[in-house]
């Protein structure tokens, strides 16, 4: 009997990642990725459907482990600020801890899989979002506002940081390094901009 | 643990979207087949096909008989 050898199955989604981000969606075949795994394409035709299949389902798995990051130790019944300093805390180690995925994500946002990937993300992730914000405006804390504005004041200035530390400039091309100090003082200036 | 003996693979000529539509209605409708798709956009136009009944040489004669090269994909 055939079986799902995982350990080949971790070394698949590796490369794929790998090579996936450094050559794009459309330089990437399950040929190569045969040929980057030392396995034949027929062992990858046997865990995945088709080249579609292979990219969504990894996405899906990535997806599912980097929601459960972003969620560790959260309380949606915590104070707005403590809850918020968790949410940047787990979102910051994420992508310092995988670059690669978190890279992988960026292009995935600018292709065709994105749409069927976040139909399946936002379903578990929509939700805890939304309570959290109801629970915070419910206690007085933040004015109601559109999920997409609370979003793009609480996150986006961490996402912007992240690429400044990542592409090692900032603007004008002026050298750049994140530090713990920087991090911090931009979440006290979102939490002042948010807060009632 | 998940079975996958029933999954078939085979290494095909079926290179456009229009091959691909004249077997759908084959395959659609072959009681042995459970599910089948091809990957037109993959060197070897992979055929995957899961039956519990059927064997490779049986899916094979099947494609050469609509007119499409079909071999074992190993």
């Amino acid at each position: 009997m055939r079986v799902r050898d995982e350990d080949k199955v971790k070394l698949v989604k590796q490369k794929a990642l790998e090579s996936i981000v450094k050559e794009g969606f459309e330089g990437f075949s399950m040929n190569k990725l045969a040929k980057a795994c030392g396995i034949s394409v027929a062992t990858l035709y046997i865990y995945y459907k088709d080249k579609d299949d292979l990219i969504i389902s990894i996405a899906k798995e990535e997806g599912d482990r980097m929601a459960n990051t972003l969620i560790q130790n959260f309380d949606p019944s915590c104070s707005f600020e403590e809850g918020m300093r968790i949410q940047w805390k787990n979102r910051y180690t994420y992508i310092v801890e995988n670059p690669l995925a978190n890279s992988f994500f960026e292009q995935l946002r600018t292709s065709t899989y994105q749409s069927r990937f976040l139909e399946d993300f936002m379903k578990k992730f929509k939700t805890v979002i939304s309570e959290v914000m109801h629970g915070v405006v419910a206690r007085g804390e933040m004015k109601p506002m559109p999920l997409e504005v609370f979003w793009s004041v609480a996150y986006a200035p961490l996402y912007s940081l992240v690429r400044f530390d990542r592409e090692g400039q900032s603007i004008g091309g002026k050298p750049f390094k994140i530090t713990d100090q920087m991090l911090w003082q931009t979440f006290d200036l979102v939490i002042k901009g948010l807060k009632n | 643990m998940e079975n996958l003996d029933h999954i078939l693979l085979f290494k095909t000529d079926i290179k456009s979207e229009a091959c691909r539509a004249k077997l759908e209605h084959i395959l659609n409708n072959h009681e042995g087949i459970s599910k089948w798709n091809v990957a037109l956009d993959d060197s070897d136009c992979v055929l995957r096909v899961i039956s519990y009944t059927l064997n490779h040489q049986q899916i094979i004669d099947l494609i050469n008989h609509h007119g499409h090269a079909c071999c074992e994909l190993t």
